[in-house]
């Protein structure tokens, strides 16, 4: 986890109780993770009357580097050994790491989710309707008298926050290759559970063991 | 239900009795592969030399077969009605039982050239899947996230067309549950109503 000068600069401001006293320090970290995961947050979330007597910025300065902190330690998934480790090189005093614990073990979960939202990916299908109709006559073809589907799958793009449609026609048989096909994949969806089940444990395992260094983690 | 031939059809058909019917055989078969991939003049010059006629008459001979075979594919009329409406061309026996004949065994893919005809929306050819978990990402690592990875085939005037889509196992089930549904419908006691009284 590489932080550039800027962020252990403000970090180290942070930690020292000329600049931040105690009540300075609580109001800031929250702020910090108020910013980050509160999606209506915005700048008014510095302007608390304990926080006024502090140079703006200072105060900008600190709360981009923590936030900066917060956001490359849920990227890793840190743990509360590193965090804390990481805070004592930073000259933090134990009380002030123990609140930065406690928050962040608090904001944990949201942190991951945000974190795990932003991302590229496929347009992702959220939804499916369907039309059966019975086919009676075109100008073209009179006669008909067979059953038609119309099948129309609804699409999330995250990417460009779009919502495309895509609609498609089909006949019986071929909805059956169609349905055949997906029961096929959840099946072996459904299979390969309790593998990812199994990571996931192993993962949380893992987690109790003392670490060396974020970096060499997988 | 007999089909109305307007007067110019009938000229226009009035060339197939002049020929025998190896030739009206001929332009049958010429009639069908028109339809099925377009007309081609050169056709129509080549038999008019053999036949020491005008192209034009060729042409109107082989466009009245087809006009006369897809207005009854079309409207699916029966050997009976296809007869007696062709009886009005005063033709011979023997005529009127080959157009029969070339009706009857075209009209099937006949129809199916025509339903090509209908407003067309995009329509399934197939559908890939695979499995995927997503293990880190730039802004997250250490994930495990499972994923199915959709490749849909479509259809639509002829061209393929691929789309790649992404899905959860939750909605991927719920997709399953919806569009076996959807099959079920089909043999409930409304539809199979409505089936068997629409004809």
């Amino acid at each position: 986890m590489e932080l550039s000068e800027y962020v252990q600069k403000g970090f180290q401001m942070l930690a020292d109780p000329g600049s931040f006293d105690s009540n300075a320090f609580t109001l800031l970290l929250r702020a910090a993770f108020q910013s980050l995961l509160d999606a209506q947050a915005d700048e008014a979330v510095l302007d608390h009357p304990d926080l006024k007597h502090i140079d703006p910025v200072v105060l900008k300065h600190c709360h981009a580097a923590a936030a900066t902190y917060i956001l490359e330690a849920g990227k890793h998934r840190v743990d509360k050994s590193t965090l804390s480790s990481y805070l004592e090189d930073c000259k933090f005093d134990r009380e002030r790491i123990d609140l930065f614990c406690t928050e962040y073990q608090n904001n944990k979960n949201s942190l991951e989710i945000l974190l795990g939202s932003i991302s590229r990916s496929l347009p992702h299908i959220t939804d499916v309707s369907w039309r059966l109709e019975y086919q009676i006559k075109t100008n073209q073809l009179h006669k008909m008298y067979r059953p038609a589907y119309l099948v129309t799958l609804n699409v999330e793009n995250t990417d460009s926050g779009s919502y495309p449609e895509i609609s498609f026609s089909c006949n019986m048989e071929q909805l059956q290759d169609l349905v055949g096909k997906l029961k096929d994949a959840e099946e072996n969806q459904e299979r390969h559970r309790g593998l990812w089940e199994l990571a996931v444990l192993a993962r949380a395992r893992r987690r109790t063991l003392p670490f060396e260094s974020v970096t060499h983690r997988f | 239900m007999l089909l109305d031939l307007s007067e110019e059809h009938k000229e226009h058909l009035a060339f197939l009795p002049q020929v025998d019917s190896a030739v009206v055989a001929e332009f049958g078969r010429i009639a069908v592969e028109f339809l099925r991939r377009g007309s081609n003049p050169k056709v129509y010059e080549g038999a008019a030399r053999k036949l020491s006629v005008s192209s034009d008459t060729v042409q109107h001979g082989v466009e009245g077969l087809i006009y006369l075979l897809t207005e009854s594919s079309k409207l699916m009329i029966s050997e009976l009605d296809f007869q007696d409406s062709v009886f009005v061309l005063g033709f011979s026996e023997e005529l009127n039982k080959l157009l029969l004949q070339l009706y009857l065994d075209n009209r099937k893919e006949i129809r199916t050239i025509l339903s090509e005809l209908a407003p067309d929306l995009p329509s399934y050819h197939n559908l890939e899947w695979r499995l995927d978990v997503q293990l880190a990402s730039r802004s997250l690592r250490q994930q495990i996230k499972p994923a199915v990875t959709i490749k849909l085939h479509l259809n639509q005037n002829g061209d393929h067309n691929t789309k790649v889509l992404q899905t959860d196992p939750a909605t991927l089930l719920h997709l399953v549950q919806q569009l076996e549904q959807a099959l079920e419908e089909m043999k409930t006691n409304h539809c199979r109503r409505v089936v068997r009284n629409i004809k």
